[in-house]
């Protein structure tokens, strides 16, 4: 049995569970979501389309998602790999202490969308930045609480550590202006976080 | 006592002390109201528990002898075989900090206090319900991790803003039946499992444990990360604490005159003085708003239970005397009898609070210039935001939560993948899910509204819909959307993928057809609002209507009002 400290997913199986996790998506996402770079993406992707498990949506915005098969070829292909990185254990209880972050993070983005005075809700206009960075450090407060959830993931199954990056990636650049990487765009933090939620139960074969 | 106030009308302390919800039973009481007896443990002694890490000396005595109270009131015992007493414990803080504080139902029901609750009642059935109901609130609190879906026993939902009234679950098959009672009983098992395996130890089969354990949960949750976060955010000073209120539980789970609800006494949506809320009959429960029970408009209690609906109107009229203001209920009915559990003002926004105001100075409850004290500029911002007309004309399918105001009017589609279709073809398309997640984001893109299920205002679903500014409800209670045959059902109508619907997110309500729309519901009343205005500024020249209602509030400060 493989030990988990190697245990290393290949390019086929990271595009296809990928597009498990963040649904419908293009080559650019993709490449943020694995590392890969964007040309094995499309490789890969190719591939994956001659087996039939992923297909490409035409329209205003192309994009790949998984057709039924591809969903059960990932299940299957993602439960082998957990088990034989004999990861189950450690991937369950970091998303019992995921499950406990969850609520509070989606509190946090409603308070970055919506900003009550004097009892009455409205939307969050951004412009009085004192209350954006108090939202932001208590995002940066609990992103400190999450690193070590991610810690034992990426311990756990290597390919987990992608979310770290990406969360890292996302808070800082809200930080530094980009106020659309907390919920709004497709790398925010909310969208990353999301993702993450899915990969876990995915990985996990449960539901919602 | 030190730590324990018995809640009655004679009571003096402020919410400070008693925590708000607590204050509000004492109003109940002066104002002659139906409120089950209970006691309140004051913020005081959740503030020596947080300094010390454990309950405070001398309270295990003063709960001793509240109990004792209790028991010589309702004529039960705690605990006891026969004539069983059964008691909610709930949080009360002097702020609100919704969905975040623990709610146990039911408890004292030990399992030989439930026998006993059966032969009394001669409802096996009904006994076991109600010890469920305990063991998956006690779990939750306990465990601080959503028991509700454990042994499928419990309606616990992920929605927000909660009141600690109200609806249970729904899907009782055949009551009675021995097919319910194993269910019943293998639910109970799996909550007792899974509170043993996440804290090492059994749930107490005693009632003064159970209630000392109860008490240490609530305190406990003042203090958890997300509470904390909360706080941070709003302004909440972290050294408030919660107080805990004990009352002897009426059930509304007894039998076919029994209920739960919850009643404004005007409509929030609109500020029209009509009573409006909903009400589930036969249930007990947790939390009216994210129960997976169909819970009906508040008006039907009216044909079904005309004595409990003639003294629910006549509190509605008390409370509202008392505030002068519009208010907010939370009740529970059983066989018959009408008890109400907590009350506080209606906190009206937008153009609901405009019309009140306007209406209470007409009908001289308030002076003018009160009325215009009481809206801020901020409510204006919400007077314009499109709005179905009216509830009453239009064919309301489903009713939940608006987490994201606006009308949006188009095609029911059940997946991301059809609406994605739909919407290349030229349709308007409205995305109905069971819940979000982001494999429904390009169809979330591609949708001009959003309805879900499940989930409360800050839900995945709500919280893409708000960052893609699409009108969205979510929190539907009892609606189910079957996305492999594109059916979505609720309240016993089902309708099919590409049926036209609209959907107003600041009211929740999902609407068959395309009803009037209007984008400016309260304009009447503001109109004669901002006219008391320009009177009380003497500025009656031509300018913004937030102008004309700040230089109002400006004149009034000047002179001292």
């Amino acid at each position: 049995m493989t030990r988990s400290e190697t245990h290393t997913t290949n390019a086929n199986l990271l595009v296809l569970h990928a597009l498990r996790c963040a649904g419908a998506a293009g080559p650019a996402r993709l490449h943020a979501f694995t590392g890969l770079d964007e040309s094995d993406v499309e490789s890969e992707l190719i591939d994956l389309g001659a087996e039939g498990l992923v297909t490409r949506m035409s329209g205003d915005m192309p994009c790949w998602l998984l057709t039924d098969t591809g969903r059960a070829a990932d299940a299957e292909r993602i439960t082998d790999e957990l088990t034989s990185a004999n990861a189950r254990g450690a991937v369950e209880a970091a998303f019992d202490r995921f499950l406990v972050l969850n609520p509070e993070l989606l509190d946090l983005c409603a308070a970055w969308q919506l900003r009550t005075v004097d009892g009455i809700m409205n939307a969050n206009d951004h412009s009085d930045p004192v209350y954006d960075s108090r939202v932001l450090d208590r995002f940066a407060d609990l992103d400190r609480r999450a690193a070590p959830v991610c810690a034992e993931l990426s311990a756990a199954l290597p390919r987990f550590g992608r979310y770290r990056d990406r969360l890292a990636g996302a808070l800082d650049r809200a930080a530094s202006g980009a106020l659309e990487y907390v919920t709004d765009s497709t790398a925010s933090y909310h969208t990353v976080w999301a993702e993450l939620h899915e990969d876990l139960l995915a990985t996990l074969g449960m539901r919602r | 006592m030190r730590w324990v106030r018995a809640i009655s009308s004679q009571v003096e302390e402020a919410a400070e002390t008693l925590g708000g919800k607590a204050v509000g039973l004492v109003l109940l009481h002066r104002l002659g109201l139906p409120v089950p007896a209970g006691f309140v443990i004051t913020t005081q002694a959740c503030r020596a528990f947080l300094r010390d890490g454990r309950l405070p000396d001398g309270l295990d005595d003063e709960l001793a002898t509240a109990i004792a109270d209790l028991e010589v009131t309702a004529g039960r015992s705690f605990g006891g075989p026969r004539r069983p007493l059964a008691v909610s414990v709930r949080s009360g803080a002097g702020v609100s900090m919704p969905g975040m504080m623990s709610t146990i139902l039911n408890l004292g029901l030990t399992t030989e206090a439930t026998a006993g609750l059966a032969v009394e009642t001669g409802d096996r059935p009904f006994a076991l319900n109600s010890r469920l109901r305990f063991l998956s609130s006690f779990a939750s609190a306990v465990t601080n991790a959503d028991a509700g879906g454990v042994g499928n026993a419990s309606d616990a939902g992920d929605a927000g803003d909660a009141g600690d009234a109200g609806v249970g679950h729904g899907e009782d098959p055949g009551r009675g039946t021995k097919d319910e009672e194993t269910r019943l009983a293998d639910a109970m098992k799996a909550i007792e499992e899974f509170v043993r395996q996440r804290s090492g130890q059994p749930i107490p089969d005693d009632a003064t444990r159970q209630l000392a354990s109860a008490v240490e949960a609530v305190f406990s949750s003042w203090d958890t990360p997300r509470a904390r976060t909360y706080r941070a955010l709003h302004d909440i000073p972290h050294d408030l604490g919660t107080a805990v209120i004990v009352q002897t539980m009426v059930f509304g789970n007894r039998d076919d005159h029994s209920g739960t609800g919850v009643a404004f006494s005007r409509d929030p949506n609109t500020g029209e003085n009509i009573p409006f809320g909903e009400v589930l009959f036969g249930h007990q429960g947790e939390d009216v708003v994210s129960g997976r029970s169909t819970t009906r408009p508040l008006r039907e209690l009216a044909e079904r239970e005309p004595a409990v609906w003639a003294e629910l109107l006549d509190a509605l009229n008390r409370i509202e005397g008392h505030y002068r203001d519009s208010c907010y209920i939370e009740f529970t009915f059983q066989a018959g009898e009408l008890w109400v559990l907590q009350v506080r003002p209606g906190r009206f926004v937008g153009g609901a609070a405009v019309r009140v105001a306007t209406e209470l100075a007409e009908e001289r409850v308030i002076g003018r210039h009160e009325a215009l004290l009481r809206i801020s500029p901020r409510h204006l911002r919400q007077v314009r935001t499109p709005r179905i007309a009216s509830s009453e004309e239009a064919d309301v399918f489903a009713r939940g939560l608006g987490a994201c105001p606006g009308v949006a009017v188009g095609h029911v589609a059940t997946t991301a993948d059809r609406a994605v279709r739909m919407a290349q073809g030229g349709a308007l398309v409205v995305l109905v899910r069971p819940e979000t997640s982001p494999h429904d984001m390009h169809g979330l893109a591609a949708a001009t509204g959003i309805v879900t299920a499940r989930g409360g205002p800050a839900s995945h679903a709500a919280v893409v819909a708000r960052a893609m500014e699409r009108p969205a409800v979510v929190g539907i209670a009892g609606l189910t959307v079957d996305a492999g045959n594109g059916t979505v059902t609720a309240g016993g109508r089902t309708i099919g993928d590409g049926t036209l619907i609209t959907i107003d997110g600041t009211s929740g309500e999902v609407v068959l057809g395309r009803p009037r729309i209007v984008a400016n519901a309260a304009d009447e009343h503001l109109h004669r609002l901002l006219a008391w205005a320009d009177d009380t500024s003497g500025d009656h020249s031509r300018r913004g209507e937030s102008q004309r209602l700040e230089a109002a509030h400006a004149a009034l400060r000047a002179s001292g009002a």
